[in-house]
């Protein structure tokens, strides 16, 4: 890293000492080491680009740079002028824009320093090929060799702008509200909003002077059960799914393709008629409840002991515990489906060789379920295991959709707008969209990604590290 | 999903950044202090109508303007015909208004989403404006020019309309809120007069009473009518007495009361959908619900149906009338809007008296303006004058949204009642609501 380091500049300091003077001025103008050289084309459009540059980031985002440090000071101020009745409005700052712009402008500049740098390199590099009286690439060749030997480039320009602009921007953008006090008090483009430090995560990690109003003492609970969500909804749906296909795969089972459709139907009918549909049904009023209550069940639960005395319906989804037990099996109709059908295709693809000749050896179904069937299918399915277990811990639709009617009877969890069954992600989405509480929701945003980004560097090493691919092979 | 908001929110800021961008160059900085000091400014007649020519005069070019209402069918076709008049009213400029769909229950928060990018105008109720005001989005009403919205309306509607003695929207329904309907087939004037006869009544015919007893909202009713408060201070926090041990009846006592309630078996807490589902089945006679619910009742009753102001109910052995919160549908201005003026015209227009009436007489809710109130379709309605009789006992709805987090949670506990100590209970929501 450092030999790389070191490389990158010794190369600049080397092409800026023993450039010529057209090379140096290369520094000033970028594009005049090319065009004394022959690459016209080339040179007029490297130089476009540091005009663009410049115009951009003096005309438009150092405005916004100057700012950052105090993400605006000059808040809104208005005047109806009650003769003309015409609105005047002062040239007020806006921290969100302040914010994004500059955050922009700054990725610009170090993304121009770069190109600035190469550039550097490359003019002194044609010098010395002219120097060597060796071959000059044409404009016309330049772009053959794009479509050609390098179109990897071309390829990879797209998706790259992509992640920068869906990904980069803004997880830096969140990362920075993180550390302001952006709330429904401070709402741009009325209000600013300015830098506040650490505060926001200190009041996610301490228990703070009160007793009840403590984001901290909620987030440990959320975290846990999110991840306990995330491995349970994971596990479960993943058995489910390799259960149903192997079943449905029996050579005693019939009207496969029947069987096989229907269940792809569960599918194709959007999630949120379903949750919404069985949230209803599961209701302290809905259909399973009086059907519980008809057939005596409810007062079966209540004879030995599971629900209290007082209880008049079975709380699927309106108590702590029954909640959590619910969504994970309910997450089964969603989430076995998609399974079965992975499933499926695989189960089809393990050697029939090896399945025989166990069979041979006499092993029992059972042992070649789980000595040849699941060892081959948690090696092929393994990665997608872990991309599932990533989806889960942000699966927000099963658990907003079921749980919100869900009225929480603990005040702590209350006082955080928060309620047991919220995963990191739904809480965070209901203090934005509910409560206005940015700067806690980004923190929360951060801890999420860190959480979600841990996990799969380590899984994904782990599995797919040190060639565990010719393993299986061989 | 937060790949989702991240992207959602940075699609948000450049908007806004293109907004601005082509905006804020061409905004004058104004040189003059000349700030508002409060009072809607009183103009002369005369003043008035240069106002309005003014800004005839100075209009160039086609004024765009957007109304959002309420998404249902009668409003949109109520408010098309009003737009439609109000453009033959000034036919000299040439207008495009647009009407646009916007359920009102989550009005400010579509507004606050982009206040830049929100309409024109826009219809919501009265506990959003502190919320709107708070983010700036609301242009005050420092002077009007046809009519004068505190002369015409009830004081109670401007009052809820006023920010810290600053009007900040036009005044349009007065139909928010809650009272009691009821199936007169099984329940007597007397029978709704209380909780203890209401419930008695309905145990004996084997029915039920509904009321949304873990919902803030409606929980305030008990508190509020045993005289303990909460609202919004001035620092934008709730002040709350939930817990008062010193007052008249103490929290303790109308936790008691309330809990005493929900033990009865007829009471059933419920939502308005599902209470209304009951009453269809003809399980429950009885429901504390607001004027959406009036068809749903009216159907579900059929000659039966009726409705009236809340029950009384018993704290200590005294019997205590509850309260409720009394709601308002207004108009407010955009602070953002780029026509201000035409903006607030229109507003005027759709909140004045006559269109107050056929607001009031296409989508059966109450008109705010005191003329409109007194005409025969509206005074005929079962719902409208129970909400009218009930609102002499409710109290404007002036609470942030930590009311209705940590409020919800008291309800569902006292409901359920198994608290061991009421008054911990309660020191600990009074301080989630207060935070």
């Amino acid at each position: 890293m450092i030999d790389k380091l070191e490389d990158y500049y010794t190369e600049l300091h080397t092409s800026v000492k023993k450039g010529d003077l057209w090379t140096r001025l290369s520094l000033l103008i970028m594009g005049i080491g090319y065009i004394v050289r022959g690459q016209i084309i080339k040179g007029i459009l490297i130089t476009l680009a540091e005009i663009g540059f410049f115009t951009f980031t003096f005309g438009f985002s150092m405005h916004y740079i100057l700012k950052l440090s105090t993400l605006g000071t000059v808040q809104r101020e208005e005047h109806l002028d009650l003769v003309t009745l015409t609105k005047t409005v002062n040239d007020y700052d806006n921290s969100l824009m302040i914010l994004l712009c500059g955050i922009i402008g700054i990725l610009m500049i170090l993304a121009f320093l770069h190109l600035y740098i190469v550039n550097i390199k490359k003019v002194y590099k044609i010098q010395l090929r002219k120097e060597n009286g060796k071959h000059i690439n044409s404009f016309y060749e330049d772009v053959k060799s794009l479509l050609g030997k390098k179109f990897y480039i071309v390829l990879l320009a797209l998706p790259s702008l992509g992640v920068i602009v869906i990904n980069i921007i803004p997880i830096i953008f969140m990362a920075c509200i993180a550390f302001t006090n952006y709330d429904i008090d401070h709402q741009p483009p009325t209000y600013l909003f300015t830098w506040v430090g650490f505060d926001n995560f200190k009041s996610l990690v301490t228990l703070g002077d009160s007793t009840t109003v403590t984001f901290g003492y909620v987030f440990i609970r959320i975290l846990i059960w999110t991840i306990l969500w995330a491995f349970f909804s994971t596990i479960t749906s993943y058995f489910g799914g390799i259960f149903l296909a192997k079943l449905i795969n029996d050579r005693n089972t019939k009207w496969k393709k029947m069987w096989r459709t229907l269940f792809v139907i569960a599918i194709t009918i959007p999630q949120f008629v379903t949750l919404l549909l069985i949230g209803k049904m599961f209701g302290d009023f809905g259909i399973v409840n009086s059907f519980c209550e008809s057939i005596g069940l409810t007062k079966l639960l209540v004879k030995i002991g599971v629900l209290n005395a007082s209880s008049t319906c079975i709380p699927f989804l309106s108590s702590p515990g029954w909640i959590h037990i619910m969504v994970i099996l309910i997450n089964l109709w969603i989430g076995v489906p998609y399974q079965m059908l992975s499933a499926t295709g695989i189960l089809m693809n393990i050697p029939k060789e090896q399945l025989e000749s166990a069979k041979i050896d006499g092993a029992s179904d059972m042992q070649i379920f789980w000595k040849i069937t699941m060892p081959y299918m948690l090696f092929v399915t393994g990665p997608s295991l872990i991309t599932a277990f990533i989806a889960n811990l942000n699966n927000f639709n099963v658990i907003y959709l079921l749980t919100s009617d869900y009225v929480t009877a603990n005040m702590q969890f209350a006082n955080s707008n928060a309620k047991e069954s919220d995963l990191l992600i739904t809480w965070l989405f209901t203090l934005t969209n509910d409560y206005s509480n940015y700067k806690i929701a980004s923190v929360i945003g951060i801890c999420v990604f860190i959480i979600c980004s841990v996990l799969t560097i380590i899984t994904f090493r782990k599995m797919i590290y040190g060639g565990r691919e010719e393993d299986f092979q061989r | 999903m937060r790949k989702r908001f991240l992207s959602l929110v940075v699609a948000a800021g450049m908007i806004m950044a293109s907004l601005t961008a082509c905006g804020s160059g061409d905004k004058n900085s104004t040189g003059d202090a000349n700030k508002n000091n409060g009072e809607t400014q009183e103009l002369s007649d005369e003043e008035k109508q240069a106002a309005i020519d003014n800004l005839i005069a100075n209009t160039e070019g086609t004024v765009d303007l957007t109304l959002w209402c309420s998404e249902t069918q009668e409003y949109q076709d109520v408010m098309s015909e009003l737009v439609e008049n109000f453009k033959k009213e000034y036919k000299d400029v040439d207008f495009n208004i647009t009407v646009g769909a916007q359920s009102t229950a989550t009005c400010a928060k579509e507004v606050l989403n982009d206040v830049e990018a929100a309409a024109d105008l826009f219809v919501f109720p009265d506990d959003q404006v502190n919320d709107l005001v708070k983010a700036g989005a609301l242009q005050s009403v420092d002077a009007t020019f046809t009519y004068d919205p505190s002369q015409t309306n009830s004081e109670a509607t401007v009052d809820a309309a006023t920010v810290d003695g600053k009007l900040y929207a036009y005044p349009l329904t007065a139909s928010n809120g809650y009272f009691l309907y009821y199936n007169k087939n099984y329940l007597s004037e007397e029978d709704v007069a209380s909780w203890d006869n209401l419930l008695a009544a309905a145990n004996k015919q084997g029915k039920t009473v509904g009321m949304e007893f873990s919902g803030a909202w409606f929980l305030y009713g008990f508190f509020a009518g045993a005289g303990l408060e909460v609202y919004m201070q001035e620092d934008g926090k709730n002040y709350c007495n939930w817990n008062a041990t010193d007052t008249e009846y103490t929290g303790a006592d109308v936790a008691t009361a309330v809990t005493n309630i929900c033990k009865d078996e007829a009471a059933v807490n419920c939502s308005n959908e599902i209470a209304q589902a009951y009453a269809l089945k003809g399980d429950m006679i009885a429901d504390v619900n607001g004027t959406w619910a009036t068809s749903g009742f009216m159907e579900a009753f059929g000659d039966g149906y009726a409705a009236t102001k809340l029950p009384t109910f018993t704290v200590n052995g005294e019997q205590v009338q509850m309260s409720s919160f009394a709601g308002y549908a207004f108009i407010g201005v955009n602070a953002y809007s780029k026509n201000t003026g035409w903006a607030m015209l229109l507003a005027e227009y759709l909140s004045n008296e006559e269109s107050q009436t056929k607001i009031g007489i296409a989508t059966g809710e109450a008109p705010s303006n005191l003329k409109a109130a007194e005409s025969d379709e509206i005074v005929n309605s079962p719902a409208i004058s129970a909400l009218l009789d009930q609102s002499r006992f409710a109290h404007l709805q002036r609470v942030n949204s930590n009311f209705f987090s940590s409020g919800g949670t008291l309800g569902r506990a006292l409901k359920e009642g198994e608290y061991d100590d009421v008054q911990k209970l309660l020191d600990e929501a009074v301080e989630g609501i207060t935070q």
